[in-house]
């Protein structure tokens, strides 16, 4: 298994505030699927996939990479983890707003030792024409995918990416979708995207459906949909 | 209902309690040594004007080779005028080495102020000035051998026409330490004999003259009556005895740089305010937006804005101004006590001191972060709530070379966002240089300047003769003195030295034929004379000589016209055999006393730099302190408000998988690199400043000392603002350090 996240048990709070937001998490994820992680407000997944990210820590449990632990490593292994292995994606895109749109995906690049070509990239994800502009003189869509080329640049093995589309119009949204399968087709990486929107799950290789903090369903799709062809 | 928004001051301060704290400090450090300074100056300053009425100043002085009889003195008052003995003796202390002058107890003129203790009574007893006794470490009570006899100190004096201890109106600076004066009884006077005994004697016009034209034209047409009758030695009418005026100048003249200080301090601090309160009104953006469009006025929220920096300015005056009427003002007695001879004062209340360091302060604070607060807060509500506060990132980003590496241009997009951050850091360091290098250079240039007279001294030991007298001394060497005014094309009238020095004169190398003339490089530099060019120089009475500039010759410590013995004599009407003095590295032991007019020696001419030492070497060393806390300071809230902007970018990187160097590298680096830029770039300028204002400075004593400031000081600028920043920088450090990883997964952009 590629990425293993094994009995993940996070809480928030002490004492009578304390909420369990996940109670035990058990799922594998093969290399090169797309695994959506679906679930209501507060069913934990966005936790999930920080802890996976690296950026927040499980109460017990482990996530393993290729057979690395994250929980067994400090903070400057962990800093190499996320650097190596990890690309992400928020709804919020998160970008650095005195950067150009180029410069933003070459601080992705920097940090890859092999890293895509940047305008190459910027061609296939339709930002060459505005890649000296600064981020906040594109449209949402664009935004998201910069986000999505700072992300992929260092061809990461892992593409985590937090609601995506939860700040897009339809359009725009299967635009970005559709994106996230090419990459994944093209470049072969292991993505892992939350969602709320069900009908998202179509395109998934995975599907976990995640309440309560609990994993309700973890299938594989077997009758895949291409992003373009998803309507909600 | 009072505004509720009022709640959020307490915790805004809690919040922030680190940044409010250093700047509540850091202004009541600066306006409590303002207020000070100004309540002190004033005070003495109101003091100082009475002394002319209170102690009867005189209208002038002057001093005969012969005394005058009483048929001189008749035609002389006959020019409206009363005139009164003030003899004096000078002789040398044997505990330390200096030169006491003494008077008989004052009668009508020149009254003197009894500090502490009690005029003398009895022979054997003296009274003296309290800095010159201070200085030397010489308390009431004590003995003091002053030439072969031994005086016991009966109490400390202020003398109204020695407020500030110069020896003579040719005198550059005023010297306390070896220069001093007392009361004596007349017994103890007359015991003294005829060495170094001077004819001085004090004049009153019997009306007062209107202002210093008319008191300029009475005293050239009195000294015109008084050449024609009398050999005068010396003459120096009031209005430009700097022994009693320049206490008065000085404490006028601290007054502008001081308040130009305070309000170049209150201004960067009120941007830096402005600025800070400019990012919590972006971080704060939708707030506002909500507030605005529930109907908030733009005004209610402007107060709000602007109501922490206005109160910590208030109270940190008001708490200043308290400081100022007690601590600081006793800081800045003791300055100006440890260098002026002042009459005792009272400390007055100052209402335009409490107007300039606690209203306009607040309302430079006011003005300032209103007009950029206002501009901020412009902006609609709707484009508050969406976070679309400036116009100027509407325009297309700056294009920077691709061939740049992406970590270079990420630095560079740091500076041109933080733009007006820099420009502040840029201001302040301009300004906290001044301040450093002043701290620093300061002192070595009066060094420098100790060291170039001692290295540049004629001879260890030099005489001026009342009347010529031999000696059997081998190394001896004649020459003729003179003193003539030079008159600058400013009207700035200055006394310069000349010398008549025999042919090849082991003490002054320079080659001189017959009517040729050197100056020294004092006089050329500071009257912008050259080789080449005609001077004129007027004597006692109007007489004037022409001399053309033949050569300059390396003499830095004051003005000096070197000539042929032969050619002085010729040209003032002496006979050819004529001297007045000796040029001697051993000392001359057999010549009477009462020949010999003046010793000078090494402490002579370096009593200037001695003096500015004194008086200005703690000073020099708080206004150091005061320079790093200024740099840190500015630089600490600016680089914290660029790192507190970017939390959210940097929570990103984090993310990225930056590390914490690479981050540091990138918002910390930034700033290093306009701190060092702005050090470099300022350091020169400071410097042209530094010399412009010194030439102005030093244009305005007599005398002259060349600018310069030793490699070294610039080195230790650099240094002392390196390391404070390295402090600042790691603070920063642990900042970005702490920046967590979950901001950027917030959902706010």
């Amino acid at each position: 298994m590629f990425l293993e996240i094994s009995n993940i048990k996070k809480s928030f709070g002490e004492g009578e505030s304390k909420t369990e937001v996940l109670k035990g998490i058990d799922v594998g994820i093969e290399k090169g699927e797309i695994c959506v992680l679906l679930g209501p407000s507060g069913s934990g997944k966005s936790t999930l996939l920080n802890i996976i990210g690296g950026i927040d820590q499980a109460d017990s449990g482990y996530i393993s990479i290729n057979g690395e632990k994250t929980a067994d490593m400090n903070e400057k292994t962990l800093t190499l983890y996320r650097r190596k292995h990890l690309g992400y994606i928020f709804q919020m895109y998160n970008l650095i707003p005195n950067l150009n749109i180029k410069e933003n995906i070459e601080v992705g690049a920097y940090l890859s030792d092999n890293p895509l070509d940047v305008d190459e990239l910027l061609h296939t994800l339709g930002l060459y024409e505005h890649r000296h502009k600064l981020p906040n003189q594109l449209s949402g869509g664009q935004q998201q995918r910069t986000a999505i080329g700072r992300a992929i640049v260092k061809n990461p093995d892992i593409l985590l990416c937090d609601e995506p589309t939860g700040a897009l119009d339809y359009n725009t949204s299967k635009e970005i979708l559709k994106l996230i399968e090419e990459v994944n087709q093209k470049y072969g990486n292991t993505v892992v995207m939350v969602t709320h929107n069900d009908a998202i799950k179509d395109m998934a290789d995975r599907v976990i459906k995640l309440r309560d903090g609990m994993i309700r369903k973890n299938y594989v799709n077997e009758t895949k949909t291409p992003a373009v062809e998803l309507d909600w | 209902m009072r505004n509720p928004l009022i709640k959020r001051l307490p915790r805004e301060l809690k919040s922030e309690f680190g940044k409010y704290l250093v700047i509540f400090l850091f202004f009541i450090m600066v306006i409590g040594f303002v207020s000070g300074f100004l309540v002190t100056s004033a005070s003495l300053q109101s003091e100082f004007h009475e002394t002319f009425e209170t102690y009867n100043i005189e209208h002038g002085n002057f001093e005969l080779f012969y005394e005058a009889d009483e048929a001189l003195i008749e035609t002389l008052e006959k020019e409206d005028v009363t005139l009164y003995e003030n003899f004096y003796i000078e002789k040398d202390t044997k505990d330390f080495e200096s030169t006491l002058r003494m008077f008989k107890k004052r009668g009508d003129v020149n009254r003197e102020c009894v500090l502490e203790g009690e005029l003398p009574t009895k022979q054997g007893e003296i009274a003296i000035d309290r800095v010159y006794a201070q200085n030397n470490g010489v308390a009431i009570g004590d003995t003091l051998k002053v030439g072969f006899k031994e005086l016991k100190v009966t109490g400390y004096v202020a003398l109204p026409d020695y407020s500030t201890m110069l020896s003579s109106p040719s005198d550059m600076m005023f010297d306390a330490n070896m220069f001093g004066v007392g009361i004596v009884t007349e017994e103890t006077f007359d015991n003294f004999g005829k060495g170094g005994f001077h004819y001085s004697y004090s004049w009153k016009y019997d009306e007062e003259p209107k202002d210093d034209a008319e008191a300029k034209n009475l005293s050239e047409e009195f000294l015109e009556m008084l050449a024609e009758h009398a050999m005068v030695v010396e003459y120096i009418p009031e209005y430009a005895n700097m022994a009693i005026h320049f206490a008065g100048n000085d404490l006028g003249n601290d007054y502008m740089v001081i308040m130009v200080f305070l309000y170049i301090v209150v201004a960067i601090i009120a941007f830096i305010f402005a600025i800070t309160t400019n990012n919590t009104i972006a971080k704060e953006a939708t707030v506002i937006g909500t507030l605005r469009a529930s109907g908030y006025s733009k005004g209610e929220l402007l107060r709000h804005y602007m109501t922490m920096p206005v109160l910590v300015t208030l109270f940190s005056a008001l708490i200043g101004n308290v400081l100022g009427y007690t601590y600081f003002r006793t800081v800045a007695e003791d300055m100006y006590l440890a260098s002026y001879s002042l009459t005792r004062y009272d400390v007055l209340w100052n209402a335009d001191a409490f107007v300039k360091t606690t209203v306009v302060p607040v309302i430079l604070m006011v003005v300032i972060n209103y007009v950029i607060l206002a501009y901020k807060l412009r902006l609609s509500p709707l484009r508050f709530i969406r976070r679309d506060l400036s116009t100027r990132q509407k325009k297309k980003a700056i294009r920077l070379n691709t061939k740049i590496g992406i970590m270079q241009r990420f630095r560079m997009r740091i500076i041109f966002q933080n733009m007006p951050n820099y420009i502040m850091i840029f201001v302040g360091i301009f300004f906290a240089n001044i301040i450093l290098l002043l701290g620093i250079a300061f002192p070595s240039l009066l060094h420098k300047y100790e060291d170039d007279i001692t290295d540049n001294m004629i001879c260890d030991y030099q005489y001026i003769l009342k009347a010529p007298a031999d000696t059997e001394v081998e190394d001896a060497e004649q020459y003729c003195a003179g003193s003539l005014t030079y008159v600058a094309e400013s009207g700035q009238e200055e006394d310069a030295t000349l010398f008549g020095i025999i042919p090849d004169s082991q003490y002054i190398d320079i080659e001189l034929e017959n009517d040729n003339v050197y100056i020294s490089d004092a006089f050329s530099e500071k009257y912008h004379i050259a080789e080449g060019d005609t001077i004129e120089l007027k004597e006692f009475g109007g007489k004037t000589y022409r001399f053309h500039v033949d050569g300059i010759y390396h003499y830095p410590s004051s003005l000096a016209v070197f000539m042929s013995k032969e050619y002085f004599n010729k040209t003032f009407d002496y006979e050819e055999d004529y001297y007045s003095g000796y040029f001697s590295n051993t000392e001359i032991d057999d010549i009477d006393e009462m020949y010999i007019a003046t010793q000078i020696t090494v402490s002579d001419m370096t009593k200037t730099s001695r003096q500015l030492i004194d008086s200005m070497g703690s000073m020099m060393d708080m206004l150091f302190l005061f320079g790093v806390v200024m740099f840190m300071l500015i630089i600490y809230l600016l680089s914290k408000i660029i790192i507190e902007k970017n939390a959210q970018s940097i929570s990103m990187t984090k993310i990225l998988g930056y590390t914490n160097g690479e981050i540091g590298g990138l918002y910390i680096m930034s700033t290093t690199i306009v701190v060092i830029l702005s050090m470099l770039v300022t350091l020169p300028l400071v410097d042209k400043l530094m010399e412009y204002a010194c030439k102005i400075m030093l244009s305005t004593f007599s005398g002259w000392f060349p600018y310069y400031v030793p490699s070294y000081a610039y080195i230790a600028v650099v240094a002392a603002g390196i390391l404070s920043y390295a402090v600042i920088a790691f603070i920063q450090f642990r900042k970005v350090k702490k920046v967590p990883m979950d901001m950027a997964l917030k959902n706010v952009e």
